[in-house]
């Protein structure tokens, strides 16, 4: 899902050679994903910023596909700065440190980039990027943004990637132009479970969920195809009254799914059905005479 | 109970200066749930996932709240000098540096090992308030996530403390498998701005995007069906598996005790024939006008074998206990899994 589709992505494309001297290996498409508990630690992060701090940085953490092109961002970690009007200080030896330790943890994930809250560019975030583009050399560092201020259009949490380029004959470090670059959210899928879990506070006055059984969890899927289903049959009634016109798509669709139930010999099914059902009955009733045991042998212990 | 709360908590800074004020008041109140930030729910996934199948641990920051336990924080945890330094380092950015914890992976619920008890007594030696998250990481692909808070109640703790697990210490305490640990209700929460991206990710048009494993097409907060997923049967056959290993080893152990029982009765009929012997002789001695030969130095002749810790027996029980239950919680929603395809078929 591109979650910066607001924005009009502007690809250009470069001649290999820069100032630098470096190739940039990324002059074809490049995409960026992001973990969804990195944009989970950027907010953190800017939640428990200093008093006085408008904005946060941090570090970008992830994976690179051989060519570069596809980067993966999978963590982060805060690093102090201080900023000024006239002047920034990023706390480097913090940084070092921090990715040290990061690297024992998970040696794979090496520095792709950094991150910033706010959707403004300013001169310091290209002095940054400097840093950053040295740092991760020969590819190219990339530049995250989160709206925390929600003030953009659409009142969203704008996350945006950049990639940057030199622009100006001398090449100072302040100099450059940063280029959107598609941006999506991946994760896998035990990741995903976790996801859902949060999301279903998302609705909550008080912000709070807690843990489902796999029963209403269940009951909860099952709810939801019910719905589903409705919504499909109302749907073919419709297109067969003639009130709403066929879409060949949906129905196409509609033609795919239903080709995937397997057909299977009826008295086929019923021996199925019924040895699966005996064993699992079967292992229900061992397991609760296993605890029934226990549960005897703790009286008795007592008694004694 | 909170005793050494005030003290872990006395670098918190003025702002926390009231909250151990009202620690040092309502240090008394047991915990009663423990409250996790959105945030560390996706920090241990990611730990715990990263590392399938090698079981890992991490360390859990927070504070404690009354009766409420939040856990705000956490990062991964590969040995001791680490957590030192992360935690100067996440000191540095205002992250609650006041640990209340640990969390640990696991694989079909088979965490109840010795390593686990003695970290967590560390944990809770230090911070009586301190807990153990365990996240089964098979359990949560099937689409409901898995974690469980734990801790030890006060009566294992002495028991530990002690390094007694002997019938009669068990017996005076009444501790058995079931009251090792409490489990505690977990809650999941999230800051405003979290709630803001989960409905900023909600807005966009789901677009196919390629997946990262295997080729579904995913996209985020679209409805889930990982738990209409019908294969179960590895997982049961599984469980089963872990369920039979761990009956095996209560078997070991009860003929562990059995031995000792056995060779106990032994020693003692031999030392209760020797005093009988000495008895006997002492008598004929006074009998002939003899000192008496002394009667106490005999238990030191006969060394009675010590009886066997019961600890890991206790903990096999608690384990099989916890496979049966989780046997059980798995057959219901498959049950009725089944009876839908049934219909579905008709």
């Amino acid at each position: 899902m591109p979650i910066n589709a607001a924005t009009s992505a502007l690809n250009l494309s470069f001649s290999p050679a820069t100032t630098t001297g470096f190739v940039i290996p990324q002059s074809r498409s490049f995409t960026v994903t992001v973990n969804p508990v990195v944009l989970f630690s950027i907010l953190d992060h800017f939640l428990r910023r200093q008093e006085n701090q408008d904005r946060v940085i941090g570090t970008l953490l992830g994976v690179r596909s051989e060519d570069g092109s596809e980067v993966e961002v999978r963590n982060c970690f805060p690093v102090p700065h201080n900023e000024t009007q006239d002047q920034v200080a990023v706390d480097m030896e913090y940084h070092h440190n921090m990715f040290e330790l990061h690297k024992k943890v998970n040696p794979k994930e090496l520095i792709v980039g950094w991150y910033a809250t706010g959707a403004n560019l300013n001169q310091w975030n290209a002095l940054i990027q400097d840093f950053y583009s040295k740092a991760v050399l020969p590819f190219q560092a990339i530049h995250l943004t989160m709206d925390t201020a929600l003030k953009n259009d659409e009142k969203l949490l704008g996350v945006k990637t950049y990639v940057s380029a030199p622009i100006g004959i001398s090449g100072k470090p302040e100099n450059c132009l940063f280029l959107p670059v598609p941006c999506d959210v991946k994760y896998f899928n035990a990741e995903r479970s976790g996801l859902d879990l949060l999301a279903s506070a998302m609705n909550e006055p008080a912000r709070t969920t807690s843990l489902t059984s796999d029963m209403d969890n269940l009951e909860k899927a099952i709810l939801t195809v019910q719905e589903m289903l409705e919504r499909v049959t109302d749907y073919v009634n419709k297109v067969l009254e003639g009130s709403v016109p066929a879409n060949n798509t949906i129905g196409r669709f509609l033609m795919d799914t239903i080709s995937v139930v397997p057909k299977i010999d009826k008295t086929e099914f019923e021996k199925m059905f019924n040895s699966h059902l005996q064993d699992l009955l079967m292992v229900v009733y061992l397991a609760n005479m296993t605890r029934i045991q226990l549960a005897i042998a703790e009286r008795l212990q007592l008694l004694v | 109970m909170a005793s050494t709360a005030p003290t872990t908590n006395a670098k918190e800074g003025l702002a926390n200066l009231n909250v151990t004020a009202a620690l040092d008041i309502e240090g008394t109140i047991p915990l009663e749930s423990v409250q996790l930030d959105g945030l560390v729910v996706l920090k241990i996934i990611k730990h715990c996932r990263e590392a399938f199948p090698t079981p890992v641990t991490g360390q859990l920051l927070g504070l404690d709240i009354s009766e409420v336990l939040e856990v705000t924080s956490s990062f991964p945890f590969p040995r001791a000098k680490y957590q030192v330094e992360m935690m100067r380092c996440l000191r540095e950015i205002n992250v609650d540096h006041n640990t209340v914890g640990w969390y640990q992976s696991t694989y079909l619920g088979s965490f109840l090992t010795h390593k686990l008890v003695e970290t967590q007594y560390f944990f809770q030696k230090t911070n009586n308030k301190s807990v153990v998250i365990v996240h089964d990481v098979s359990r949560s692909t099937h689409g409901n996530i898995s974690l469980r808070a734990f801790r030890f109640t006060p009566s294992f703790m002495e028991a530990q403390k002690e390094k007694k697990f002997t019938n009669e210490s068990l017996q005076k305490k009444k501790l058995t498998f079931s009251n090792i640990f409490e489990e505690l209700p977990i809650a999941i929460k999230n800051s405003h701005l979290v709630t803001a991206l989960l409905h900023s990710l909600n807005e966009y048009e789901p677009l196919p995007i390629k997946a990262l494993d295997k080729d579904k097409v995913e996209v985020p907060l679209t409805p889930n069906f990982d738990t209409l997923e019908l294969s179960l049967d590895p997982y049961i056959e599984k469980n089963l598996e872990f369920l039979l290993e761990a009956v095996e080893e209560y078997g070991q152990e009860q003929s562990n005790l059995a031995f000792w029982q056995r060779s106990y009765a032994r020693e003692q009929s031999k030392l209760q024939q020797y005093l009988q012997k000495r008895k006997q002789e002492n008598q004929t001695r006074q009998a002939a006008g003899l000192e008496p030969l002394p009667e106490e130095d005999i238990s030191k002749l006969f060394k009675l074998p010590p009886e066997p810790s019961k600890l890991d027996s206790l903990l096999i029980t608690s384990q099989i206990n916890n496979y049966c239950k989780q046997l059980n919680q798995y057959a219901g929603p498959t049950l009725g899994k089944l009876f839908v395809v049934g219909e579905l078929q008709k």
